[in-house]
């Protein structure tokens, strides 16, 4: 269980999270969303013990993140973030490599297994001997994913759940990849996992996610499960425009919904 | 026996080479790289043999070798002995500490910067730590007498150290923020910090008496001419101790290419990281300038080549780099003191022959990848 406990946070001295809690359960899909600028990305951040908290506690797996070194949270949780950038000349199975470094799995007899297997997962499975620089964005953020993968190899062991912490883990991504992250995602929660992730498609997070955290301007405005979450008032209230949930366009408009899809 | 001997050892060397090319070809580059680091140890031995072997004046080798091993006779040896143990050896001696001290320096300053064009030559710290030494000779015992008195001849290692370092700090401070280095401010700021500190190095120069202004002269030449064993033992300690530390960097270095956040994610703790591999490169770069001068190019070159073949995984680029660095430095040195002889070049004209053309190539071929 990740615990966030009344948290603040300041950047450059302006506070930017205001009393922010939350839980994020193993076994479930927690989805942070919310407009630009409301403090998603800064609470996770939080969480993955990068920034630290002007007030509140964070707990993982009831310990808190202040008494945790470095190598010890990177073997309870994995972070993916938004972009990387890399200016060295790094092939795909070396920058998934770097995720088996960091991780917990001892055994080095298992590497090429759990390297490939993670390659596989995201979709790149020809893609090893590939140099990162010369992929697409989307191709990328998978290898990115694959490496945390790596890192995150198991989603229990020592009978404690371990944790993703994936900040837009789909926003470069086309349709049928993100529709194969989410459920990647999905089944790392079936086998006993956590998952948090920040969204901005509401129509996935609705499909995926098992709990739902609307945040603006640095507070949480609703949460539970999307059904909960997602009504017109909360909508209009967070997104600051009016629209309507479930509600198809008439009739000569096309629209295409994710829900729909069949992989 | 001897002739069976060395047949063996040259068939493991084609093998040596064979593996190489066949790894090459797998695009195994782990084991390529660990191929290559032996291979290294091979051309590097060879090179410092070879260096000691030529030079301007004829000296045999064999002499000296009867000499050691108490065969020979005294009076015939003599000069042979001084040419070789006293000139030649201490300069190859220097030129591998120094080469293998920029080359690594060179690695570990693109990797804390994650970019392949950061090099302490480039962005001021050599110049930094020239001022250092450059202040300690001009103001010499009135102003830092307690620092003969404390370190003795490793005064001026020292006093070069006190200057890589605070420009290194100086320029992580301006070109990071939030964990993002932005290479064109790094560069930028290199030139700025680089003319600030040969401003004041000149204005010192300008200050200097006439003894001074020879031992300036004479340490600024930048060549390994002036090699002797007392300049080796005051920069060998601090060299061989900087390059000791890098290999416990290698993993954080590898993880920090990913950026400072990821490389937290990934367990390592970046603060701790960061300042070692500051102190590290200034301590290499302080002492490398104090024995030599400025030598440049070399911390570019050299990671550059290596990543081409085996790639920018730290563990093997450091101990290849130290190796290719100094093999590179002696094969400099004896361009330098023959392709004129029995005049000599200053080893530094040599290496921006090299060193300045590579970096034009490595600008226009790889700039998108670089940040620029």
């Amino acid at each position: 269980m990740i615990n966030v406990s009344n948290l603040s946070v300041r950047l450059g001295g302006r506070p930017v999270i205001h009393g922010v809690s939350l839980e994020a359960r193993p076994g479930a899909l927690t989805a942070i969303v919310g407009p630009n600028g409301c403090g998603k990305t800064t609470t996770l951040k939080a969480i993955s013990g990068e920034l630290a908290p002007a007030g509140g506690t964070i707990r993982i797996n009831g310990r808190d993140l202040r008494g945790l070194k470095p190598w010890e949270l990177a073997s309870m949780r994995g972070v993916l973030p938004q972009s990387t950038v890399i200016s060295f000349p790094f092939t795909v199975r070396e920058v998934v490599r770097l995720g088996l470094a960091a991780g917990a799995n001892a055994d080095a007899a298992l590497h090429d297994r759990i390297a490939a297997e993670a390659l596989e997962a995201v979709d790149l499975g020809g893609f090893a001997g590939r140099f990162y620089q010369e992929l697409s964005g989307g191709e990328q953020q998978r290898v990115q994913l694959a490496r945390v993968l790596c890192q995150i190899s198991e989603p229990v062991t020592d009978g404690q759940p371990r944790y993703l912490l994936l900040d837009e883990p789909v926003s470069s991504l086309d349709i049928r990849h993100q529709l194969g992250i989410m459920q990647l995602a999905r089944s790392f929660c079936e086998r006993g996992g956590g998952v948090v992730a920040v969204m901005h498609d509401l129509n996935l997070t609705a499909m995926f996610a098992d709990h739902m955290v609307m945040m603006k301007a640095g507070k949480v405005r609703a949460s539970g499960a999307p059904a909960e979450v997602l009504t017109d008032e909360t909508m209009e209230a967070v997104f600051g425009c009016r629209m309507r949930v479930g509600v198809a366009p008439p009739a000569p408009v096309p629209f295409v919904l994710p829900q729909t899809a069949s992989l | 026996m001897p002739r069976s001997e060395a047949l063996g050892r040259g068939m493991r060397l084609t093998g040596l080479a064979a593996d190489i090319r066949n790894e090459w070809r797998a695009g195994n580059r782990s084991r390529l790289a660990q191929l290559l680091v032996v291979a290294l140890v091979v051309i590097a031995i060879a090179t410092f043999v070879g260096s000691i072997m030529t030079g301007a004046a004829d000296a045999s080798l064999a002499n000296v070798w009867r000499w050691l091993i108490g065969e020979a006779d005294q009076a015939l040896s003599i000069r042979d002995r001084i040419i070789i143990l006293d000139i030649r050896l201490p300069r190859a001696v220097l030129g591998m500490l120094v080469g293998a001290s920029l080359a690594v320096s060179g690695v570990v300053m693109q990797g804390l910067f994650r970019n392949p064009l950061a090099d302490p030559g480039l962005v001021g710290v050599s110049s930094g730590a020239s001022l250092g030494a450059v202040l300690l000779i001009v103001l010499g015992t009135a102003a830092f007498g307690p620092l003969f008195a404390l370190f003795g001849f490793y005064a001026l290692p020292v006093a070069a150290f006190f200057g890589g370092l605070v420009t290194t700090l100086l320029l992580y401070r301006i070109a990071t923020r939030g964990g993002q280095t932005s290479i064109a401010t790094l560069l930028l700021a290199g030139i700025a910090l680089g003319a600030l500190t040969g401003a004041v190095t000149g204005v010192l120069v300008f200050m200097a008496d006439d003894k001074q202004l020879r031992d300036l002269t004479f340490w600024g030449l930048g060549s390994l001419a002036g090699a002797n064993w007392t300049k080796i033992l005051a920069s060998a300690p601090i060299i061989l101790l900087s390059l000791a530390v890098t290999p416990f960097l290698a993993r954080g270095l590898n993880a920090i290419t990913l950026g400072e956040a990821a490389a937290f994610h990934m367990g390592i703790p970046v603060q701790r990281l960061k300042n070692v591999a500051i102190v590290s490169v200034a301590a290499a770069t302080g002492a490398s300038v104090a024995v030599s001068g400025g030598i440049g190019f070399v911390g570019i070159v050299v990671p550059h080549l290596l990543r081409l073949v085996i790639g920018p995984d730290h563990r093997y680029l450091l101990p290849a780099s130290a190796l290719l660095g100094g093999t590179l430095l002696i094969l400099a040195d004896m361009i330098a003191r023959t392709i004129v002889s029995p005049a000599e070049l200053p080893i530094g004209i040599v290496t921006a022959f090299i060193g300045a053309p590579f970096f034009l190539w490595i600008l226009l071929r790889g700039r998108s990848n670089m940040g620029l």
